[in-house]
């Protein structure tokens, strides 16, 4: 979301410098073949001035010139065995030796130029892909975050207008109202996230640590997220009930179990599963998992989940109500607190298991 | 359907979403059954006798077009409403060719959203009562079942044709001879509000006589009366 779109002018620049670079290397190309037969042609030339010469030699041998006179007028005309005038050899030999070389010469020259070219097209043409990714990524992203947002929206209005149309009793006009309410949340909910996210991408964030138990801020979260879970048919198990002072960014930690949360009850919603949020103490710090029995990923794409928008390759069918920035803001939030973030899944449909771990903690105690 | 509440599946991810529609359409004296997934939602429109389907594009496991699709491919002819929030030209073109009669953009309006579930059901009403008068059309040596939606051609070549094919069939073989306007096909067999243009017309037109005329050129069965819409001769015997 936060790389800018290259513009209009910026594509027809680079479409137009790769269409330079081509035609460059044609000419270089054509260069090479013109050189070649323009070597050649001069080579020849000097041959038909040498036999012009010769013959010339051979008429002031014939007139009684002597031969060290001729040699002098034509160096490259000496003299056989027999004594017949002949071009020599080292002569020819030479004019052969600086044709291969004006050849060679211009071989490597635009073997060089042509390797530089080529260099210069592979990059603009990986620039040309990597924007074409982003531009699909952010395609991506507009049409799901579009849903995402038009979905409550018209919920939103279907409640209001329903309220306007039917008239309803006192008790359906509260359940109304309260699904309104609920569907303001949700979207407050997109928004900000939205917004953390690219808070986080630009690194404009301020943790700040204070001491706070793990157990209570786990209680308060699983409260608020028990009906949506129960609503759409999962179980919600907290086993992160004894209490475990963390040293951390009560905020940042809010925000990563939520989000962990969120992401294993959207996953666990087609299979009707179960979401299990533990901690333990490890090593170097303390570790937290949330593990689902939900739709589960392909072992491989362990990092890749932790991409923005990787949810958005997987296709509307696995679309589970997410933007796609969830874990993305979870491993952010994990890189500020120099902690780490790690996915784990057996296979798609063998559910996952998602562990954060905050590395500094004290007075731990087993929960 | 006539004489009983007409059942519709919804079937929609968003819960508050679904339960918002459900109540207006039972409000409204409709029977409404809702699933919140494409899988369950194929299962459901497949064995059950629902009279419309409201699916939502967007789904888990199985998107609205695939479903509308595979209940296509399976013979299944319910009419389909489609909810997006994609509101452009192209995905509507894509809901309507993978089988769907409407297109309503999230947010929508309520009254409207009931008024085309209205339309939908009265043109498939309308369809059914008709199909029941008449359940089959002989023209030119072609046999068309408006019950299985398969017909025959005059050169012996089974033909599946699509809903909005044997609507149109429908439509024309009911007047024979008289002109019919392509605004009332449109009206007829889509609604005015889901297509733009009646050039759509003109190209269901222009498949059905290459399936049932001998020469497209010079068409005996489906004519264009120019600048009002066509005229459908089962004699074959205009010039």
């Amino acid at each position: 979301m936060t790389t800018p779109l290259p513009s209009e002018t910026g594509r027809v620049v680079r479409f137009t410098m790769i269409g330079l670079l081509a035609f460059s290397v044609l000419q270089v190309c054509w260069w090479l073949v013109d050189q070649s037969h323009y070597a050649a042609g001069t080579t020849n030339m000097v041959r038909a001035l040498y036999s012009a010469d010769l013959m010339a030699a051979r008429r002031l041998q014939v007139a009684g010139v002597p031969a060290d006179e001729i040699s002098g007028y034509f160096p490259h005309v000496v003299p056989d065995t027999e004594g017949r005038l002949m071009i020599a050899p080292a002569a020819t030999d030479q004019l052969e030796a600086d044709r291969g070389a004006h050849v060679t010469q211009y071989t490597w020259e635009s073997g060089f130029f042509l390797l530089v070219l080529a260099g210069s097209i592979g990059v603009l043409w990986r620039g040309l892909r990597e924007e074409r990714e982003v531009r699909r990524q952010q395609d991506n992203f507009l049409a799901l975050v579009s849903h995402q947002f038009k979905t409550p929206l018209a919920s939103l209005r279907l409640s209001a207008e329903t309220l306007v149309k039917r008239q309803p009793p006192p008790d359906y006009t509260r359940q109304l109202s309260k699904r309104m309410i609920e569907d303001v949340v949700r979207l407050e909910r997109m928004v900000t996230k939205i917004l953390d996210s690219a808070r986080l991408e630009r690194g404009r964030v301020e943790f700040q640590k204070t001491r706070f138990d793990l157990a209570d801020t786990a209680a308060q979260i699983v409260a608020q997220l028990e009906e949506t879970a129960r609503e759409r048919g999962v179980k919600l198990i907290n086993r992160l009930t004894t209490p475990i002072e963390i040293d951390a960014d009560s905020i940042a930690v809010d925000t990563v179990l939520r989000n962990l949360l969120e992401n294993a009850i959207a996953a666990s919603a087609e299979n009707k599963g179960e979401v299990t949020l533990s901690a333990a103490p490890v090593a170097d710090g303390i570790a937290v998992t949330v593990s689902d029995t939900g739709v589960g990923f392909v072992p491989s794409d362990a990092r890749r989940l932790f991409e923005k928008f990787h949810r958005l390759d997987t296709g509307d069918r696995q679309s589970h109500g997410g933007t796609g920035l969830g874990l993305f803001i979870v491993a952010r939030i994990m890189h500020f607190e120099k902690g780490r973030a790690e996915a784990y899944s057996g296979g798609p449909g063998q559910g996952a298991t998602f562990t954060v771990t905050w590395p500094v903690t004290t007075g731990a105690a087993h929960p | 359907m006539s004489d009983q509440v007409p059942r519709i599946l919804l079937v929609e991810d968003d819960l508050p979403l679904a339960r918002g529609m459900a109540e207006n359409l039972r409000a409204e004296t409709y029977t409404v059954d809702i699933v919140h997934d494409g899988q369950t939602g194929l299962e459901r429109a497949s064995a059950g006798d629902y009279d419309m389907l409201v699916l939502d594009v967007m789904l888990p496991r199985l998107s609205g077009l695939e479903l509308c699709a595979s209940l296509r491919q399976q013979g299944v002819n319910t009419p389909v409403l489609f909810l997006t929030a994609r509101g452009d030209p192209h995905d509507k073109v894509r809901g309507l060719e993978a089988g769907g009669d409407d297109y309503l953009t999230k947010p929508f309006n309520l009254d409207e959203f009931l008024l085309r579930v209205r339309a939908i059901l009265r043109r498939w009403e309308w369809y059914r009562a008709s199909v029941a008068s008449a359940s089959a059309l002989n023209f030119g040596g072609n046999q068309v079942d408006f019950r299985s939606f398969r017909a025959r051609a005059w050169d012996g070549r089974e033909h599946e044709l699509t809903e909005k094919e044997v609507m149109i069939l429908k439509v024309l073989a009911e007047r024979p001879g008289e002109v019919i306007g392509r605004d009332d096909l449109l009206e007829r067999v889509w609604g005015q509000e889901v297509y733009p243009s009646t050039r759509t017309i003109d190209n269901f037109i222009l498949r059905l006589r290459k399936l049932f005329e001998r020469e497209q050129q010079t068409p005996k069965h489906f004519i264009t009366v120019r600048g009002v819409g066509y005229r459908f001769d089962s004699e074959g015997t205009a010039s």
